[in-house]
C-alpha cells in the first residue's frame, strides 16, 4: 500500500485530513485522496475485454499504456447513464498483483480539488446490510454538503483482485 | 475409455523423467522438485490401481531423501539409476501395473544405488565404498556429528583412490555474525555475479582445452578466473570458496609451469570443482535473496584432498592413475556401458569421441573480439523499450491526425520522414539491446554432449554455427530446457554406437550440428544428425495403434513423422530401445509453442534427422492477422493460423443439433463462434456469411469464425493492466487508430469451448 493510503488508515477522523478531488454519480458527491490520482482524461472509446465483471468496462490505451476501466456506477450498483462531454475518467494508482497498477474510473463529472480538515470527516455511518460501508473511509462534510470519502485501494484494487482471481 | 486419472498418472511419470534428465550432481532443488513429483504422484487418484507402482513411488522417494541427506552419493550415476528407475515405471504404466521383467530390473537397479527395503533388513543401509562408516539408519534422523564423519571417511577414501568425492556435503552453520561475508551485501552480490561468469567461462574454456591440451594460453584463461574467485573470496572472508579455489589454482599453476601434464584427471578435477564452487555461490545468491537461514556450510574437505591428491600424484604416472580412476568410476556403472577408448595418440583419454568444433570462415579470429559493455538494471531496459514503443505509436498518430494529414507543406513532409526514420532507427536500437547472442546456451550444450558421450559411449561430434545469432533475453532461458532434450535425443536416439555405424559405413564418431541463423524475421535453431533417423514405418503403426490415423491413411513421411510431437507418443518406444525414458516431444513442442515458435522434423531413415525450431525474435511482437467481429477487432497469432476460408453450406454439419462441424480437406473441425464466446454482436450470424479462420493448437484444429479478415500485421504485446490470466486473452495492443485491440490466446479459446459442451475429435484423451 502507498504512503498516502498508510496515512489515510490511521484511526478515522484523525490524519485523514488533507486534499481530495471530488466527482459527481448522479446526486451523489464523491472524494478520494488527491495523490492516488495520476490524472484526469476525457471518454475514449473504450474495447471491451470478454469474461469480465459487468463493472469492467473495458481498456484504453492511455499514451500506449493498457490500462482498464472501471466503471463506478456498475461497481456501486446505480443506474447507468448515457456519456456526455462531462464524462470523465480519473486515472488512480492502486496495488495490484504486481505491484502498482494503473486503473481508469469512469465518472459522471468531475468537481474540484478540495482541503477537508480531520475535523470535517466523521466516520463512516452503519447502513446494515443494504450498503458496503468497507469501501468508506469516512464523510465529508464541506459548507454543508456531504462527500463519500472513497479508500481507493478497496474499491479498485481489491476487487479488480478478487474479481478476476474468481474467473481463474 | 481412458480415464482421466491414469493420464494424470502419465503426464506425471512423464514430468518425473523429464526431471530427472535435468539433474545434475550437486543440483539439490533440481532433486527437491524430484521429491514433489514423486510425492504428487503417490496421491494421484489413480494410483491405487497400481499396486506395483505404488510401492515402486515408495522406494524412489526413499532413496531421493537418502540421496538429499547425502547418505548416498549425489553422484551421476546414480542419477543416471534414477533415470531407469523411472524409466521402469513407465514400462509397469504401459503394461498396465503388470510387468514383473520391469519390476525386477527396478528393484535391481535401486539396489545398486543403495536402497534396502525397510522390511528385509532394520533399516541399515550397506554402502560399497565406506563399509567403516558407523551405519547410518536410512529413516531415522542423522546427527550432525556422524554425517561428518562420514564425511572424514570418504574424503579419506577418496584421497586414497584418487577418485572424485561423490555428492556434496553440509557442515552446520556457523551463527550469523560469525557471516562476516554478509556485511556488506553489495560486494557480495558483486562477487555472485562475477563468479558465476567467471565459472562459465572456466567451464568453456576446459572443454576447449581437450582438444588442444597443450595451449598454455588456454591454460592461462582457467587460471585468471580461479585467482581472481581466490582474491575477492579471501577478502569476502568466504573461507571455503576461497580454499577451494586456491587449490585448484595450485594444481593449475603446476599445469602453466610444466610441472603437471594436462591430463584428463585435471580437466575432470577443474570441471568439477567447478561445478562445485557454482553450487557454493548460487547458495549464497539464495543467502542474498532468501536471508542468511538459508546458508549452507558446505564441506570442501573432501574436494580440496582430491585436489591435492591429484596436484601430488606424479605428472609422469598420470595416465596410469586416470586409468586407475576410470577403472574405480567403470566399476561402479552398470556393466553394459562400454566406454571406448581413443586409439589417437593426442594424450588426452578419459573422453571416448567427443569432440566439439565451431564452424568458422576461413581466417576468421578464434574469439570474436568483444565490445565494451556496461550491465544496465532489465527494468530500466524494458521501460525504454516501452517508452519508445509508444513514440513510434504517438508518432504515427500525430501524422495522421486529420488536421495534420491535410497540410502539404513540403517542408512538413520531409521533416514528418526524418521523424519517422529517426523513431524507427531508435525502436530496433532500443530492440536489440534486450537481445542477446545464444552463444551462451549453445556452450551448454558442449558439456551436454560431452557427458552424454561419455555415459552412452557414442562419439560425437558437436559442430556449432551461428552462435552470434541474437536472440531476445526473455526467451533464452525457456529455450534452454527444450534445446537440452533435443540434443539428448538427437545424441542418445539418433547418433548410432561406433560399432554400428562402421557396419554402416559411416564415420566412427558421429557428428551434431547445431545451428542458429535469422530468416524472415524468425530465429531459427537447426539440430542435425548423422544418425539412424526416424524409424517412420513404426511412427505410422504406433498411430493408428493409438488411432491417430486411419489404416488408410496415405500420409506423407513428413506428416508421419511430425507425429511424434503429438501428446502420448513418446519417443522410447517408437524410435529406439536404448533408453528407457519415454519422454514425449510434446514437452518440446509445448515449449517451443508458448515462445510462440514452431518445431518440425525432418528424416531420413539411415541417414539422420534435422529438427528445426522457428523462434519469432522477440517476445515483445508477434505476427497477427487483425479479424473483426461486430465493432470490436482482435489478432490472431500468425503461426497458429494455417489458414481461411468462406464455408460453404455443403460442409457445414450440426452435431445432436448443437456442436456445429465445418469440413476442410476432409477433417471435421468445431467451429467456434467467436462473438458467442466473447459477447459481442455479430454483422453475420450464418457461418457461411461469415469468414473462418482454422486454427491449430496442440494438435487440435479448430475453425474460429469471425466477421471479417482485416490484414496482416506485427503488434507490440501489451499486458492488460491489473487484467491478466483472462481465458482466451493472451493481451492487448495498440491498433494504428490508437484503439486497443486484443490479441487471442489460443489454448484458453479452445480450451472454454471445450467446456461448453462441444463435442471433441474422437481419439482424443
Amino acid at each position: 500500500m502507498g504512503a498516502a493510503s498508510a496515512a489515510v488508515d490511521t484511526s478515522v477522523g484523525q490524519g485523514l485530513g488533507g486534499k481530495y478531488l471530488t466527482f459527481s454519480l448522479g446526486k451523489e458527491e464523491y472524494g478520494i485522496v488527491i495523490t492516488k490520482v495520476r490524472e484526469i482524461i476525457g471518454i475514449m472509446e473504450i474495447t471491451a475485454v470478454p469474461h469480465t465483471p459487468d463493472f469492467i468496462k473495458g481498456v484504453i490505451n492511455l499514451r500506449g499504456r493498457v490500462i482498464p476501466i472501471v466503471e463506478l456506477r456498475m461497481k456501486f450498483g446505480m443506474e447507468l447513464k448515457a456519456y456526455d462531454d462531462r464524462t470523465c475518467i480519473i486515472v488512480v494508482d492502486v496495488p495490484g498483483p504486481t505491484g502498482t497498477v494503473q486503473v481508469g474510473m469512469l465518472v459522471d463529472s468531475v468537481s474540484e480539488v478540495m482541503n477537508i480538515a480531520s475535523q470535517d470527516i466523521e466516520p463512516p455511518p452503519d447502513f446494515g446490510v443494504t450498503t458496503d460501508a468497507e469501501n468508506i473511509i469516512g464523510m465529508g462534510k464541506i459548507k454543508g454538503k456531504l462527500k463519500i470519502l472513497l479508500d481507493v485501494d478497496r474499491v479498485i484494487g481489491r476487487t479488480l483482485a478478487s474479481s478476476l482471481a474468481s474467473l481463474k | 475409455m481412458a480415464d482421466k486419472s491414469e493420464a494424470l498418472i502419465a503426464a506425471q511419470l512423464d514430468e518425473m523423467a523429464l526431471k530427472i534428465m535435468m539433474v545434475e550432481p550437486g543440483d539439490l532443488s533440481v532433486v527437491g522438485e524430484l521429491v514433489v513429483l514423486v510425492e504428487g504422484l503417490q496421491g494421484l487418484a489413480g494410483i491405487d490401481k497400481y499396486p506395483a507402482l505404488r510401492k515402486m513411488g515408495l522406494a524412489l522417494r526413499a532413496v531421493i531423501g537418502q540421496i538429499v541427506m547425502t547418505e548416498l552419493p549425489d553422484s551421476a550415476e546414480n542419477y543416471e539409476r534414477l533415470g531407469q528407475c523411472i524409466g521402469q515405471m513407465q514400462e509397469v504404466y504401459r503394461k498396465h501395473g503388470e510387468d514383473e521383467a520391469a519390476e525386477k530390473s527396478f528393484a535391481l537397479v535401486i539396489s545398486q544405488i543403495g536402497y534396502v527395503p525397510l522390511s528385509e533388513d532394520e533399516g541399515e543401509v550397506v554402502k560399497g565404498a565406506t563399509t567403516e562408516d558407523p551405519p547410518p539408519t536410512a529413516n531415522g534422523p542423522q546427527s550432525a556429528a556422524a554425517r561428518h564423519k562420514s564425511a572424514k571417511a570418504v574424503a579419506k577414501a577418496a584421497g586414497a583412490s584418487g577418485g572424485a568425492p561423490q555428492g556434496l556435503r553440509i557442515l552446520e552453520s556457523p551463527p550469523v555474525e560469525a557471516m562476516e561475508f554478509l556485511q556488506d551485501p553489495e560486494l557480495l552480490t558483486g562477487f555472485v555475479g562475477e563468479t558465476l561468469e567467471h565459472l562459465e567461462s572456466i567451464e568453456v574454456n576446459v572443454l576447449e582445452l581437450e582438444d588442444n591440451p597443450g595451449d598454455l594460453e588456454i591454460v592461462n584463461k582457467i587460471f585468471r578466473p580461479f585467482h581472481t574467485i581466490k582474491g575477492v573470496a579471501g577478502f569476502l572472508n568466504l573461507k571455503s570458496v576461497q580454499r577451494l579455489a586456491h587449490s585448484t589454482e595450485n594444481l593449475l599453476d603446476d599445469v602453466r609451469n610444466g610441472v603437471h601434464a594436462m591430463d584428463a584427471q585435471v580437466i575432470d578435477v577443474v570441471l568439477k570443482v567447478g561445478d562445485f564452487l557454482k553450487t557454493m555461490v548460487e547458495n549464497l545468491k539464495s543467502v542474498l535473496t532468501d536471508g542468511p537461514e538459508q546458508y549452507k556450510n558446505y564441506d570442501i574437505s573432501d574436494y580440496v584432498a582430491w585436489v591435492e591428491t591429484v596436484q601430488t600424484g606424479s605428472s609422469t604416472g598420470g595416465g596410469a592413475e586416470s586409468v586407475a580412476a576410470a577403472a574405480s568410476v567403470s566399476a561402479a556403472t552398470p556393466p553394459d556401458i562400454i566406454v571406448p577408448g581413443r586409439s589417437s595418440g593426442e594424450g588426452v583419454d578419459g573422453d571416448p569421441g567427443f569432440t566439439p568444433s565451431t564452424a568458422r570462415g576461413p581466417g576468421a579470429p578464434q574469439k570474436a573480439a568483444v565490445g565494451d559493455s556496461i550491465k544496465v538494471d532489465v527494468e530500466k531496459l524494458d521501460g525504454l523499450v516501452n517508452a519508445v514503443g509508444e513514440l513510434v505509436i504517438m508518432q504515427t498518430m500525430v501524422r495522421s491526425n486529420p488536421k495534420i494529414a491535410v497540410l502539404s507543406d513540403p517542408k512538413l513532409i520531409k521533416d514528418f520522414a526524418q521523424l519517422a526514420r529517426i523513431t524507427s532507427e531508435l525502436q530496433k536500437t532500443a530492440m536489440s539491446m534486450r537481445m542477446v547472442p545464444i552463444r551462451q546456451t549453445f556452450q551448454k550444450m558442449i558439456r551436454l554432449v560431452r557427458d552424454l558421450s561419455k555415459k552412452t559411449g557414442k562419439e560425437v561430434n558437436l559442430v556449432m554455427e551461428g552462435e552470434e545469432t541474437e536472440i531476445d533475453r526473455n526467451m533464452v532461458d525457456s529455450i534452454y530446457d527444450p534445446l537440452v532434450h533435443m540434443m539428448r535425443n538427437s545424441v542418445d536416439h539418433g547418433v548410432q554406437p561406433p560399432a554400428e555405424r562402421e557396419k554402416m559405413g559411416k564415420p566412427r564418431s558421429g557428428t551434431v550440428n547445431l545451428r542458429a541463423y535469422q530468416k524472415g524475421g524468425n530465429m531459427v535453431i537447426e539440430i542435425e544428425d548423422d544418425g539412424q533417423g526416424l524409424n517412420t514405418e513404426k511412427i505410422r503403426r504406433k498411430a493408428i495403434e493409438r488411432g491417430l490415423i486411419q489404416d488408410s491413411d496415405k500420409s506423407s513421411s513428413y506428416e508421419l513423422n511430425n507425429l511424434i510431437f503429438l501428446p502420448g507418443f513418446s519417443t522410447a518406444d517408437q524410435i529406439t530401445d536404448v533408453s528407457g525414458r519415454g519422454v514425449g516431444m510434446d514437452v518440446v513442442k509445448k515449449a517451443v509453442e508458448k515462445l510462440r515458435g514452431k518445431v518440425e522434423a525432418i528424416s531420413e531413415p539411415g541417414k539422420g534427422s534435422l529438427f528445426v525450431i522457428r523462434l519469432p525474435l522477440t517476445m515483445a511482437i508477434i505476427d497477427g492477422i487483425i479479424v473483426r467481429v461486430g465493432s470490436e477487432r482482435y489478432i490472431i497469432p500468425t503461426t497458429a493460423i494455417q489458414e481461411s476460408l468462406k464455408p460453404r453450406p455443403e460442409n457445414y454439419n450440426t452435431v445432436q443439433g448443437k456442436g456445429e462441424t465445418l469440413m476442410v480437406r476432409g477433417a471435421v473441425l468445431p467451429i467456434i463462434r467467436l462473438y458467442k464466446l466473447f459477447q459481442v454482436e455479430p454483422v453475420y450470424t450464418d457461418p457461411c456469411e461469415a469468414i473462418v479462420v482454422v486454427v491449430e493448437y496442440e494438435g487440435r484444429q479448430r475453425a474460429i469464425m469471425v466477421d471479417e479478415l482485416l490484414g496482416k500485421q506485427e503488434v507490440v504485446i501489451k499486458n492488460l493492466g491489473g487484467l491478466s490470466d483472462i481465458p482466451g486473452v493472451a493481451g492487448g495492443t495498440i491498433l494504428g487508430d490508437g484503439r486497443v485491440g486484443l490479441i487471442l490466446d489460443l489454448a484458453g479459446i479452445v480450451q472454454s469451448h471445450s467446456g461448453h459442451g462441444v463435442v471433441e475429435e474422437a481419439g482424443e484423451a
